[in-house]
């Protein structure tokens, strides 16, 4: 079965131990043959210039690590467009992003938010314990998300 | 009473900066002084490092010009290894330098100033941002992210990634281009000229509301420095450094940059971290002079692409050979964005860009090196000895906004000098003193890479260090 259309952004600095958990995770899914077809980029962080390739998209699922809950918890949101505001510079977060698609290009498609608990946002190019083991399960929830969405 | 007011931050620029405007006794400005109060270290960080990691730690100034550093310093490397990179090689770092003049130069014009020059300089601060230019103006919005966009993908493709990307060594370039790279960029190329196109329409009648402003707005006589080739084209990875005047003449041109410490200065003061770069001919802080778009448009001859020439040549007839306003930099801006889209056209419909041999391999045959390249903002040299070993002894970087700091100063001062009134400060008062600065588009960030939402807080001291009057925002 094809992920043609869907979009998969990982982000966060891998720089910061489990801040790069949406890093791992994408490479994961890269090969990951349940999602052949989509495309499966990493950032840094959300920026403006995502904005076109999500209006491109079908489905957009964000995997990012969070700085709240027990580390190595799994949460799925689904993210609704903001309007824009001005209160940003080089980074978006993903509320304002799809808002920015959305104004800009005027769709935006269904916008999943997996979030990861990170325990450590260390200096540091690896993983916590906990974020390692939870690893597989955030695959899984990404490919649910799409498999999901493709069912629908 | 003598009185000051500080700016600090100064917003919707590259890095952390405040000014300070000094009022006389009679409340009128008296000085104005932009003040970066950011600290780089890099000239000491990379003492012991080896010159091979050179480049890739270098680009790590800054996340908005990496490959003008990563340019800049490969070339002090290629001299110190006594290499001259494979013509395909040099054309890759090329291909490079231009899309990173694309994004950066549209990140400059369409998210930081655009909002002022759409709305105007007395509009409600709240609107002026680039989503307020997404109401008024979709189209130039779409225009700007999708001209950044372009510019960063074709980094991406070429480097692996967006911001600080790899790919470029000593000698060379580490891989050759694929073929399906360069066509992925070529197709994307007549959506970024045309949105440029619709920019520099734009801009022509957005213009006409500030011929006057821009009479007064870093509007002074100086002299210009750029890069430019054997005839007189600008040139933004190679050739000779070409100074010019006020008037246009020529006051020196240097195949090479080599001893670039018997006509540059760098001057130190107390209140900023920032180097003050002067011509030595006319002494500090006489010898002003301005870098970057403005300045490359103005040193040379032509830019040696078709539409971007004629845009010039239209440039040149509305203002003159030499336009002395700063408010210029804009223009220049987008007329440098249609010169590299048609370079890099140029370069990547030559079949040799495909040519595998891209790096030429030694080792250290020299023990001092210096590379100078055209960064967005103007232009960069990377000096740098090192030990028979190879091992870094010492590094001196002369940045663009460092050749660019005495002129700002002196914008600045001009424009609070006509704008600010001490009685009461006013919001577009105050917008103005720091638009002349984004004129320059300054990249405190070659320091620390500081970026985000940076409030504005103003206050009006007295000599004893009271607040007479204050405002954020």
């Amino acid at each position: 079965m094809s992920a043609a259309g869907v979009l998969v952004v990982g982000y966060g600095n891998p720089l910061r131990s489990d801040d790069g958990i949406g890093w791992y995770a994408a490479g994961l899914l890269a090969t990951d043959p349940r999602l052949a077809g989509a495309q499966v980029l990493t950032h840094h962080q959300l920026a403006p210039e995502l904005a076109e390739d999500i209006s491109r998209a079908s489905l957009v699922v964000l995997v990012d690590a969070a700085a709240d809950g027990d580390p190595g918890s799994v949460s799925v949101r689904q993210i609704e467009p903001r309007p824009a505001t001005p209160t940003w510079s080089h980074r978006l977060d993903p509320e304002t992003l799809a808002g920015l698609a959305e104004a800009l290009y005027g769709t935006v498609p269904p916008i999943v938010l997996v979030s990861v608990a990170a325990g450590s946002f260390a200096e540091g190019d690896g993983l916590s314990s906990p974020l390692r083991q939870v690893l597989p399960e955030v695959v899984e929830v990404v490919t649910g998300v799409v498999g999901g969405q493709r069912r629908t | 009473m003598a009185r000051e007011i500080v700016i600090d931050p100064v917003t919707r620029i590259e890095g952390h900066a405040k000014i300070t405007i000094q009022l006389d006794d009679d409340g009128q400005v008296a000085d104005a002084r932009f003040h970066v109060t950011q600290f780089r270290g890099f000239e000491r960080i990379c003492q012991g490092r080896p010159v091979h990691e050179l480049p890739s730690l270098m680009a790590r100034i800054c996340g908005i010009c990496p490959v003008s550093h990563l340019i800049a310093s490969a070339k002090a490397c290629d001299e110190i290894l006594a290499v001259e990179p494979p013509p395909t090689g040099a054309d890759l770092r090329r291909v490079l330098n231009l899309a990173q003049v694309v994004q950066s130069h549209a990140l400059s014009f369409f998210h930081l100033s655009s909002p002022d020059l759409l709305f105007g300089f007395d509009a409600e601060a709240g609107g002026r941002h680039l989503f307020g230019v997404l109401g008024a103006n979709p189209q130039l919005a779409r225009d700007g992210v999708g001209l950044r966009r372009f510019g960063q993908q074709v980094i991406e493709s070429i480097g692996g990634k967006r911001i600080h990307p790899a790919g470029v060594v000593p000698g060379g370039m580490t891989a050759p281009l694929a073929p399906e790279t360069r066509d992925q960029i070529l197709a994307g190329l007549p959506e970024a000229l045309a949105a440029t196109r619709r920019a520099l329409d734009w801009y022509a009648s957005a213009v006409r509301r500030y011929e006057e402003e821009a009479t007064r707005f870093g509007a002074f006589p100086s002299a210009f420095m750029g890069l430019v080739g054997p005839d007189g084209t600008v040139e933004h990875y190679d050739g000779a450094l070409r100074v010019v005047g006020d008037d246009g003449a020529v006051l020196a041109e240097r195949a090479d940059p080599r001893p670039y410490w018997e006509y540059l200065g760098e001057a130190v003061e107390p209140w900023s971290y920032l180097k003050s770069a002067y011509w030595k001919d006319l002494g500090y802080p006489d010898g002003v002079y301005r870098v970057g778009p403005l300045a490359r448009l103005n040193v040379a001859d032509k830019l040696g692409t078709p539409r971007a020439d004629e845009e010039l040549e239209r440039f040149r007839g509305r203002l003159g050979r030499t336009p002395a306003s700063s408010f210029h930099y804009h223009e220049a801006r987008l007329i440098e964005i249609l010169s590299c889209l048609e370079r890099l056209e140029a370069l990547l419909s030559d079949p040799e860009i495909l040519s595998p041999r891209v790096r030429s391999m030694a080792g250290i045959n020299r023990e001092e090196g210096i590379g100078v390249a055209e960064a967005p903002r103007g232009t960069l040299l990377h000096h740098y000895r090192v030990d028979g070993d190879g091992i870094v002894q010492w590094a001196n970087l002369v940045i663009a906004t460092g050749h660019n700091n005495l002129a700002m100063n002196k914008s600045v001062a001009q424009v609070a000098r006509h704008y600010v009134k001490a009685e009461k400060l006013t919001e577009p008062m105050l917008n103005r003193v720091e638009a002349v600065i984004r004129c320059y588009d300054p990249c405190l960030s070659c320091s620390t890479h500081a970026v985000g939402q940076m409030p504005l807080h103003l206050q009006l001291l007295a000599p004893d260090g009271s607040v007479l009057d204050e405002c954020m925002r």
